[in-house]
């Protein structure tokens, strides 16, 4: 009987472990490119589907090998990531663009990109799964697929990549000047354009490991990097913008909330009472459980 | 004709969203992704009295108008604390746990199938209208919103409406509490959104929770800034070009799968084209900035 329980509660935390790690890999770098460039990055959602569709691609109509189309898929939404500053946000940004302009704008670029993989692949659920990936293994009474312990660990070993990186390299420095004041950090010599852009690029990265993943791991529809964005939101503000660590907790919190929601009222649910979690952190504590105070409005 | 009145009608109850929007949008500088969730909230208040309890279609309008009046304060209240961005992403939350609610809780809104044999609105003794009466209405109900708007939008309370939208800390410093403005505005936007939801659910006779999904806030979105926020024909005129240019699409005669993608397609390099060269759009005259 209790051993029961054991496994019941370790399938639990199993299953919220590998959740989190596919939202973790989304919100680190939305988070990042939040707290450098104060704005809402959309389009992030697109890369990660981008990521994962582009990977199909390459298995099933070139017949690569997964270890080979992966890292294609993941080159090729770091491009994307890097295209969509360069060519939209960085002019906007030049001519001072406010906030909400390149929100709406990066809404825009999502629903381009997204109609584009519609119009390729259409919209039905595609799934990338290999019935070599599929293999359980056994953990503590839990069961647990090697796609999702590939998950867990890259969930946790990436994010602290990246936190290291932002701590202990001169890159990491600039990156932390830029969010501290842009403008300070350009004074001081900072090249923050490039800076930016190399952030974009790792938060695509991420992002799209994060898309290959869960796409094996479950699967595919050209509107799955919304909901994993929206779920990364409100990871990012549960933890606080700008903080890895908080992130990862915020991540790992929400998906234990989505599995015990999952286990006892049912999984229509789990939207309800994630969002209203949301709300009642943007009301309560804006700036998440580790964050900066937010920015007070210019006057 | 029946096409052209079809066509018709959808624009009026479009216009009436874009005004409504353009009023919170444009007219205060708060932008809401959840207007769906009202016009939702209408439309279902408005079919689950006509059908459920037999109320005529007038009660259901006004009851579907009130409700929204008094669930905008969820809406409300929390835009008094977050600025600009993040009240984006607080109004996308409400839109998301309201269109949770119409889709999963079956026992009242029908779940995923919706609401079938909604009234066709009868007035005057219960004739059923026809399409050219429904026009009249729908139109009418436009004009209607459209002068609330005009109204809402230039008087001396549109005047602190732009003070509050261009500087809220000089607007608060000048003696005009942003609680108030901001209570009222949410509370006559989402009345309006609600109207054109019960006109919605009449027309078609036949909802469901996709009508209302978060996608329908960001076309309304795309019609007040295609058109111009913060003027007055701005906001019509977009919702007149986003009807219309489907039908365009159709008559062009490309397949209806591929047709739905590429109007996406168009709306969001829109929203791109708009953002990055004219923030204001076609003929507005607020550009989403400080």
């Amino acid at each position: 009987m209790g051993e029961g329980y054991v496994g019941q509660l370790m399938q639990i935390l199993l299953n919220a472990a590998t959740v989190a790690s596919f939202t973790v890999l989304v919100a680190v770098g939305f988070s990042l490119i939040l707290d450098m460039t104060r704005s809402f990055h959309f389009a992030h959602a697109a890369t990660y589907t981008c990521a994962a569709y582009v990977t199909f691609a390459g298995t099933s109509w070139l017949g690569m090998p997964l270890t080979l189309a992966a890292p294609i898929g993941v080159a090729f939404c770091v491009s994307l990531g890097c295209l969509i500053e360069r060519l939209i946000y960085r002019p906007m940004r030049r001519r001072g663009a406010s906030s909400l302009t390149l929100l709406i704008a990066s809404l825009g670029t999502y629903l381009v990109v997204q109609n584009v993989i519609s119009l390729i692949w259409g919209d039905d659920t595609r799934l990338l799964r290999s019935a070599a990936m599929d293999e359980g293994i056994e953990i503590l009474r839990g069961q647990l697929t090697r796609t999702s312990s590939l998950a867990i660990a890259l969930g946790a070993a990436l994010p602290v990549a990246v936190g290291v990186l932002l701590r202990s390299t001169s890159l990491g420095c600039a990156m932390r000047a830029v969010a501290a004041d842009t403008e300070l950090a350009r004074i001081r010599g900072v090249p923050t354009e490039c800076v930016i852009l190399e952030a974009f690029a790792i938060a695509s990265a991420l992002a799209g490991v994060g898309g290959i993943l869960f796409a094996l791991d479950v699967n595919m529809r050209p509107t799955m990097g919304m909901s994993a964005l929206m779920t990364a939101i409100v990871a990012v503000i549960i933890g606080g913008v700008g903080s890895i660590a908080g992130v990862m907790l915020g991540s790992f919190l929400l998906a234990l909330a989505q599995q015990i929601v999952t286990w006892t009222l049912g999984a229509q649910w789990q939207d309800p009472v994630v969002f209203a979690t949301l709300l009642a952190f943007l009301l309560l504590r804006p700036q998440g459980i580790f964050g900066k105070p937010l920015r007070k409005r210019s006057i | 004709m029946a096409y052209l009145l079809h066509i018709l009608i959808i624009t009026a109850i479009y216009v009436i969203l874009a005004v409504s929007l353009d009023l919170l949008a444009g007219h205060a500088g708060l932008l809401s992704v959840a207007q769906a969730a009202f016009y939702g909230l209408g439309a279902y208040t408005s079919a689950l009295l006509t059908v459920k309890m037999g109320a005529t279609f007038l009660v259901g309008i006004i009851t579907g108008m009130l409700l929204a009046t008094v669930l905008s304060l969820l809406v409300s209240l929390p835009s008094l604390r977050l600025s600009d961005d993040y009240f984006v992403i607080a109004s996308f939350a409400f839109q998301m746990i309201v269109f949770s609610i119409l889709n999963n809780w079956g026992a009242l809104t029908g779940g995923p199938t919706g609401i079938p044999g909604i009234p066709a609105p009868g007035v005057f003794g219960g004739h059923v209208l026809t399409h050219a009466g429904f026009l009249m209405l729908a139109a009418t109900c436009a004009v209607l919103s459209y002068l609330v708007v005009w109204r809402l939008g230039t008087g001396p309370y549109g005047r602190v409406l732009h003070a509050m939208r261009e500087d809220e800390v000089l607007a608060k410093a000048l003696g005009k509490g942003t609680v108030r403005f901001k209570v009222t505005i949410f509370a006559a936007s989402t009345a309006l959104s609600a109207l054109a939801g019960s006109l919605y659910a009449h027309y078609v006779t036949y909802i469901d929770p996709t009508s209302f999904t978060v996608m329908e806030s960001i076309l309304v979105i795309s019609m007040v800034i295609i058109g111009g926020a913060g003027s007055l024909w701005g906001p019509p005129l977009g919702a007149a070009v986003l009807v219309s240019l489907p039908e365009l699409l159709r008559s062009a005669g490309l397949p209806s799968a591929a047709a739905a993608n590429l109007r996406q397609i168009i709306y969001g390099g829109m929203l791109v084209f708009m953002m990055m060269f004219r923030p204001r759009g076609l003929v507005g005259c607020y550009s989403f900035g400080r």
